[in-house]
């Protein structure tokens, strides 16, 4: 007899590390900071979970393209992206509501996180602030229309219509004009005649950040997630306050319809939306939380976008405008900006 | 060489099977996409793409910048493989250690030195304020020039050494020879150097040309978004619009601008014979 429960206990040893390696969720995730998530949210969640999680990285298009190519058998269980992009997932019936029931630490969330797509089809995880970063030593920015004044001619770079940030340009450089319309034709125009003004239009903000370390740009509009690469610099930069406010967008959380791994899905959203983590990874400045309840230092929170105040004020674009028209915007942009 | 021409089938086989599946059909499977449309085989890709102006001005960049470089390539590299041919061989050997040691470097660091150098507080700018030919710092970076510079220092190796090779064909004696017979050093070049090397040439310029075209880092780096040439329209299309069409018609464009330039370049040859 004891025999057999010493030969029965080994065998559950023996099986349980089988057990968790079957337990699986893939998530498809941006490629930046991946050895701070690892540190912040992965190994934390695998920890408690008993399963193992499959990182799936790369740029938007790509992991879309993945999510639609696989849409009949869904390999990507969960996804973080852009509300834009989601909603253009969500438009392709590519995306489970969410039931926001099975995630507990939703209500601690900033109202605009909670439900940014609508249907409960997305739930926002960070926020970004969007504004001018310049050189106090050779220039001051006063309104977003500074970004095509002759006293930046030459020395301004904007961020490409492509990217995430050209958008929010495009929105905040139309109201500082009055401009009401989504269209952006006249902001475009006037972007395209100051064409030779413009030292170049960036894609990354990395990119960005080399250029204005090299002395080539004083001003541009980045993501506040890009602030420490300047902050540390040596040359005097500055994080802009227009008179037209800051812009702002949202990363978002979604599930993919029918992965059959929702329960994972769920928890792992849970927690990463938990105050513990969303602490955490504000404190390891990957991304600003979404969570209301994170108190983090005065020296965080300065690389960060955070609290209610700044996080109420933002001009946000909502995603369908961005969707219903940039095919529009970036037709005319390559007409007009890029020729 | 062969006992028998299996035998050298057999050993070309491996190399052929590996062409066949892992280049050849996947390539194939690519561009077809370029001539595919819902209700069959197309050209209409092609028709929208050269439809716009953006792709239009796009085309002639790439096709004026890879004229550009691969001339400039030849007449710089002419004369640097007639000089190198002319040196001892222990020299030789030094100096090609030399022209060939920027291949051996990453297309990455080698292009981003030229930001160091081409920037608004770069070696060129510095020189240019210190001699008092302009008070402010001169736009540079983000140019065609840029990109021209650019290009040109990464694949002028491929033509000196081509050109140095064929060089090295030509008899010692006849260039002096010529000399003698009164030919001017003109005469000389168009005479005698250009119909024997004009192999080189062909490869060299074949070379420098397809590379011009197909580069992207430099493009990239160099030219950003304001010098879009056909390669990094391509990534864009594909990497931002996922639009492999477009991209197929723009893959199949520069392997058609790369057969021609060696077409014609092979015919130019031929017709100097």
């Amino acid at each position: 007899m004891t025999k057999t429960l010493t030969f029965s206990a080994l065998c559950c040893l023996l099986a349980a590390p089988a057990l968790a390696q079957d337990k699986t969720l893939t998530i498809s995730t941006y490629s930046f900071a991946q050895d701070a998530y690892k540190e912040a949210l992965y190994d934390p969640f695998e920890a408690i979970c008993d399963c193992e999680l499959v990182i799936e990285t790369g740029n938007s298009v790509e992991r879309m393209s993945k999510i639609e190519a696989n849409a009949n058998d869904p390999v990507i269980d969960m996804a973080v992206i852009s509300s834009h992009d989601a909603l253009a997932l969500a438009r392709k019936d590519l995306l489970a509501p969410l039931d926001v029931a099975s995630i507990p630490n939703h209500a601690k969330l900033y109202e605009a996180a909670k439900d940014p797509l609508g249907g409960h089809m997305a739930v926002g995880y960070t926020f970004y602030a969007s504004s001018i970063v310049y050189r106090t030593d050779l220039v001051e920015i006063d309104s977003w229309a500074d970004l095509l004044d002759e006293k930046l001619a030459g020395n301004v770079s904007l961020p490409n219509i492509i990217g995430t940030q050209g958008p929010l340009t495009l929105m905040m450089l139309g109201k500082a004009a009055g401009e009401e319309s989504a269209d952006y034709k006249a902001v475009i125009s006037d972007i395209g005649a100051h064409a030779d003004d413009i030292v170049t239009f960036y894609s990354r903000s990395s990119e960005l950040a080399q250029l204005m370390n090299q002395e080539e740009v004083i001003a541009a509009p980045v993501g506040r997630f890009a602030w420490s690469r300047f902050k540390s610099s040596p040359l005097p930069f500055a994080w802009a306050e227009p008179a037209e406010g800051q812009a702002g967008g949202m990363n978002v959380m979604i599930m993919t319809k029918g992965n059959g791994n929702e329960e994972l899905a769920y928890q792992f959203m849970d927690f990463w939306l938990s105050t513990e983590v969303q602490t955490r990874i504000a404190e390891a400045l990957i991304d600003s939380p979404a969570n209301a309840e994170v108190v983090v230092s005065e020296e965080v929170a300065d690389n960060l976008t955070y609290g209610a105040e700044l996080i109420n004020s933002l001009n946000i674009l909502p995603p369908a405008e961005i969707i219903d028209n940039r095919e529009a915007w970036v037709e005319q942009w390559n007409n007009e900006v890029i020729r | 060489m062969f006992s028998s021409t299996r035998e050298g089938l057999a050993l070309a086989l491996p190399a052929a099977i590996f062409a066949l599946l892992l280049f050849i059909v996947p390539v194939g499977i690519l561009l077809s996409e370029a001539f595919q449309s819902d209700t069959g085989w197309t050209l209409q890709g092609y028709v929208d793409f050269f439809a716009k102006p953006l792709n239009q001005t796009v085309f002639l960049r790439t096709l004026k910048l890879g004229v550009l470089v691969a001339g400039t390539a030849a007449v710089i590299g002419y004369a640097a493989a007639f000089s190198i041919s002319n040196l001892s061989p222990v020299a030789r050997g030094r100096v090609f250690g030399l022209i060939i040691l920027p291949l051996m470097i990453s297309p990455v660091a080698r292009t981003y030195a030229w930001i160091v150098i081409l920037g608004r507080t770069g070696i060129v700018n510095d020189a240019i304020i210190g001699l008092g030919l302009s008070e402010t710092p001169i736009r540079l970076l983000f140019t065609e020039t840029a990109v021209f510079l650019g290009l040109l220092q990464l694949f002028m190796p491929l033509m000196i050494i081509s050109l140095l090779s064929a060089m090295e064909n030509i008899p010692r004696d006849v260039i002096p020879a010529a000399r003698v017979l009164g030919a001017s050093w003109f005469q000389v070049f168009f005479k005698v150097i250009l119909p024997l090397t004009k192999e080189g040439l062909v490869v060299g310029g074949t070379l420098v040309f397809t590379g011009a075209l197909t580069a992207y880092i430099t493009p990239a780096i160099l030219g950003g978004s304001k010098v879009l040439m056909l390669e990094t329209l391509l990534y864009q299309r594909v990497n931002v619009a996922n639009d492999f069409v477009s991209a197929s018609v723009i893959a199949m464009i520069l392997i058609v601008m790369s057969f021609a330039a060696n077409l014609l370049l092979k015919r130019i040859a031929t017709a100097r014979k």
